[in-house]
């Protein structure tokens, strides 16, 4: 991890439909700073404006108030070669397999190195990089027809569309929501690699606690708008007084803890992990037995 | 390069409905279509400049007394600049021969200008602003159900010659509600091709193939979810039963009211002036 964020946001302010009637403050001032290789959850309620923020990052949208410097490049700044911060930031949006609009998958997931005027022969490795990468079989799979697939594979055709861009970081809107069990661990598990191996920063939004508990070194949240609270998933599901006061939800092993305490046994509530939560519940069993 | 490059929601006054209560959101529906009618037809036909600039002050006034600022009807218009400019072309330069008369600007080869051709060009760039400010007005003042019904009940007449009324405004209603649905949709499957890399609008005008293929991207992600989109209301239909062809009773009555007829006899009149009365030029 190095001293200079690599994503730095300061006191960004965005309006919609800005001096019409149906104007609306989306961003109030959010903060934030993310470092090379971190992987970070950015959660809150819907309409809390996670989305509009992460569209930010990748220049699809410019800061109107506030600032947004990425690797060292200003967003506000006009002359930004914005194809090369859209190659630097992967940004895959809510329900991506949406965007897939090539016959064959392989032909699709070339669309972003083919535009970058790539040659062939590397187009080709990185479409057959970043399907292995999403666990999709590259020799199998290459020539198959899009509309085929299932939910879970089309989502990984999607994300594969983004990565084959190679982008240092990756930002990812909500993307399990809609997924069947198996098909969101197996996009979990991508993700971690993606942050672990190949040492992508990661950002990702998420309405699933267990998700973000499982994945997320730091969690921002947001509200109306604003960000209120940064921390360690630690910090901020083993603090029940700012779960509670900021109305969020926590992952169940934090719900069984906080019963286990309110029934008076001696837990520690910050043991949210899995592992760390059994251990916590077996300590609380033997003590019984005892 | 702006911060709403994106925002195509911003220009799309279509199927906005815009509730400020004023006189206008308050007429009935079916008199409100009826003088747009009315309105549109004395608008396309007057062909002097007076008649048109007045025309024009009339529609802009329409937009002072419903209280939608008169930005969303210039929003409108954006878009379609350039098709007025091309048709102003084209008129200029192959209509010589319908509006010959008046006195002679340009006679070199088949270019003729003329004072008639250059008052149609004109005629007709007001002519599409008055229409597309009208337009605006009563989509942005009436509800979708209200335009619905006004219209169904305007062409209840037509029953008897066995034309399917209800189908007809039943298409019209689902077509404009899903305007803006589509625009968020665009705006989406932009966002999503451009962090792909796509770009639009960038690749030089001449490149006509070039620039056609870069809206592949966009264009068949967004039929595939207007099918969805169409199978998912199909089903909403379905579930609360909705039989095609069967008696269908309204919820909302009409009753027009004195106000409403004082409305339509004044557009009327306004009609009669601007088509009977000899403007000057
Ligand atoms: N294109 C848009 N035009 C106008 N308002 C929008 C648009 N997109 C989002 N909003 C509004 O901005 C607010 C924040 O939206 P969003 O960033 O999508 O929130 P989240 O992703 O946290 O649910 C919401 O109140 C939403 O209604
Ligand atoms: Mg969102």
């Amino acid at each position: 991890m190095s001293d200079n964020p690599i994503l730095e946001v300061k006191n960004l302010q965005h309006i919609y439909m800005e001096k019409t009637p149906l104007e609306h403050q989306a961003l109030t001032g959010v903060s934030l700073r993310v470092y090379d290789g971190e992987c970070i959850a950015i959660i809150g309620h819907t309409g809390s404006g996670k989305s509009t923020l992460i569209q930010h990052f990748n220049g699809l949208m410019r800061p109107q108030r506030g600032e947004v410097i990425v690797d060292g490049h200003h967003l506000s700044d006009p002359k930004l070669d914005i194809k090369g911060l859209r190659r630097k930031v992967g940004l895959v949006f809510q329900n991506p397999e949406d965007q897939i609009f090539e016959k064959l998958i392989g032909d699709d997931i070339a669309y972003g190195p083919l535009k970058m005027g790539l040659p062939l022969k590397e187009v080709r490795d990185r479409v057959e990089w970043a399907m292995e990468l999403v666990g999709l079989s590259f020799n199998e799979l290459k020539d198959r027809v899009t509309y085929a697939l299932s939910g879970g594979q089309k989502r990984k055709v999607a994300l594969a569309g983004v990565l084959a861009l190679k982008p240092k970081i990756l930002v990812l809107d909500e993307p399990t929501a809609g997924l069947d069990p198996r098909s969101r661990q197996e996009l979990l598990d991508n993700i971690v690699q993606l942050n672990k191996k190949e040492n992508m920063t990661v950002i990702f939004v998420s309405h699933n606690m267990e998700e973000v508990a499982y994945l997320a070194e730091r969690i921002y949240v947001l509200a109306d708008g604003r960000n209120l609270i940064e921390g360690t998933p630690r910090d901020i599901f083993g603090n029940n007084e700012t779960l509670a006061k900021h109305h969020i939800g926590a992952p169940q092993t934090v719900e069984i803890l906080t019963k286990l305490k309110e029934q008076g046994y001696d837990v520690n509530l910050k043991s949210y992990e899995i592992e760390a939560a059994t251990k916590e519940i077996v300590s609380v069993l033997q003590s019984y037995r005892r | 390069m702006a911060s709403f490059e994106f925002e195509l929601t911003r220009n799309i006054t279509i199927g906005q409905y815009l509730p400020t209560g004023s006189l206008i959101h308050r007429l009935d529906p079916r008199i409100k279509l009826l003088a747009f009618t009315i309105l549109v037809i004395a608008m396309a036909i007057c062909h002097t400049y007076v008649g048109n600039f007045i025309a024009l002050a009339f529609a802009c006034y329409l937009f002072y007394i419903s209280r939608i600022p008169i930005s969303y009807g210039l929003s409108g218009v954006k878009p379609a600049i350039p098709f007025i400019l091309v048709l102003a072309v084209l008129q200029l330069l192959f209509y010589s021969e319908i509006a010959s008369g008046g006195t002679v600007f340009v006679d070199y080869g088949f270019i003729l200008i003329t004072s008639d051709s250059i008052r149609l060009v004109i005629v007709s760039a007001l002519r599409f602003i008055e229409i597309i400010f009208l337009s605006s007005v009563l989509t942005l003042s009436t509800s979708t159900t209200q335009i619905t019904h006004g219209i169904e009940s305007l062409l209840d007449p037509l029953k008897h010659v066995k034309f399917p009324v209800h189908e007809f405004a039943l298409i019209i209603t689902i077509a404009i509600r899903f305007v803006p649905t589509f625009a968020m949709e665009m705006e989406k499957m932009m966002k999503a091709q451009a962090s792909r890399g796509a770009e639009f609008g960038t690749g030089a005008w001449w490149r006509i193939i070039q620039r056609t293929k870069d809206v592949f991207p966009i264009i068949i992600p967004l039929f595939n979810v207007a099918m969805a989109r169409a199978e998912d209301l199909v089903l909403a239909m379905e579930a609360r039963c909705y039989t095609p062809g069967s008696e269908r009773s309204i919820y909302a009555k009409y009753k027009a009211k004195s106000t409403d007829y004082a409305a339509l006899l004044f557009c009327i009149l306004f009609a009669v002036l601007l088509l009977a009365f000899p403007f000057p030029y």
